[in-house]
């Protein structure tokens, strides 16, 4: 096994371990640190892939961001006099058949057409993406900035709201 | 393990837990599996079927503008179930049944 496939698979354990910690763990904590960790291996699948500027945004915007302030709600919301709160999760068939009926779905319509493995990775720097994103895809780019000051004003808004509405 | 599995076997998870998990910030936590893992197909997909010449730059582009969204959605969540938490006493979506037009 080369490095590079050695790499790929620790990869790709870690988020699956993590997205099923996610998803399974019935601890809080548990749960943040699953959802920490699979986040942690994507960024580092786009650090493996060459993307590094999408890999140290996803670090900073996905880890540093949007995890702290998951955990500061859990601080929020689940306020219980005794111990970790834990998480309820109704485990039943129907969404067993979903999930599995849409994976063996979309794997065997896809197989044919993704190829295996990712064996080279962008040769992009910072210059490229720059040139992408003033370029074709000025409006995009306009556009996400006029979406964060949105959901800045709504979540303004949201909050402001408080009991009495 | 290819990378077609990880990441559609990473959606299904993440789609499983917003169907099975009672509590709103578990549900928010595994729609961003959700999203991770789409955008994990997304790049991936981009770096391995790279044929379109001068397009490199557009792959981390539409990278962020995902990872922008889900920053927007998840900050807008965050505080749903903060406003909801405080009228209701409860983020478990089994007892918030109560709807106002």
């Amino acid at each position: 096994m080369s490095v590079e496939s050695a790499v790929f698979t620790v990869l790709g354990i870690v988020a699956v371990a993590g997205g099923l910690a996610t998803v399974f763990a019935a601890d809080v904590s548990r749960m943040a640190i699953g959802l920490g960790a699979f986040l942690l291996a994507v960024a580092g699948f786009f650090v493996y892939w060459g993307a590094t500027f999408l890999g140290v945004a996803q670090l900073f915007v996905y880890v540093g961001g949007v995890l702290v302030l998951m955990l500061f709600a859990i601080m929020l919301v689940h306020r219980t006099p005794d111990g970790s709160p834990r998480l309820e999760t109704r485990h039943d068939v129907s969404a067993v058949a979903v999930a599995g009926g849409l994976f063996v779905m979309v794997v065997t319509a896809l197989s044919g057409v993704v190829p295996d493995t990712v064996d080279h990775g962008l040769v992009t720097g910072t210059t490229e993406l720059a040139e992408a994103l003033l370029g074709p895809m000025l409006a995009h780019f306009e556009m996400a900035g006029v979406l964060l000051l949105v959901a800045l004003v709504v979540v303004v808004v949201i909050m402001r709201g408080g009991d009495e509405r | 393990m290819s990378l077609l599995v990880i990441a559609v076997g990473l959606f299904c998870i993440g789609l499983y837990g917003v169907l099975t998990r009672r509590d709103l910030v578990a549900i928010l936590a595994s729609i961003e599996v959700m999203l991770g893992s789409a955008t994990l197909l997304l790049v991936g997909l981009a770096v391995a079927g790279r044929t379109v010449q001068g397009s490199e730059g557009m792959v981390e582009g539409v990278g962020l503008m995902v990872i922008v969204l889900a920053a927007a959605e998840a900050a807008v969540g965050l505080a749903l179930v903060i406003s909801v938490s405080r009228r209701f006493k409860t983020t478990r979506i089994d007892e918030i049944v109560k709807v106002r037009g």
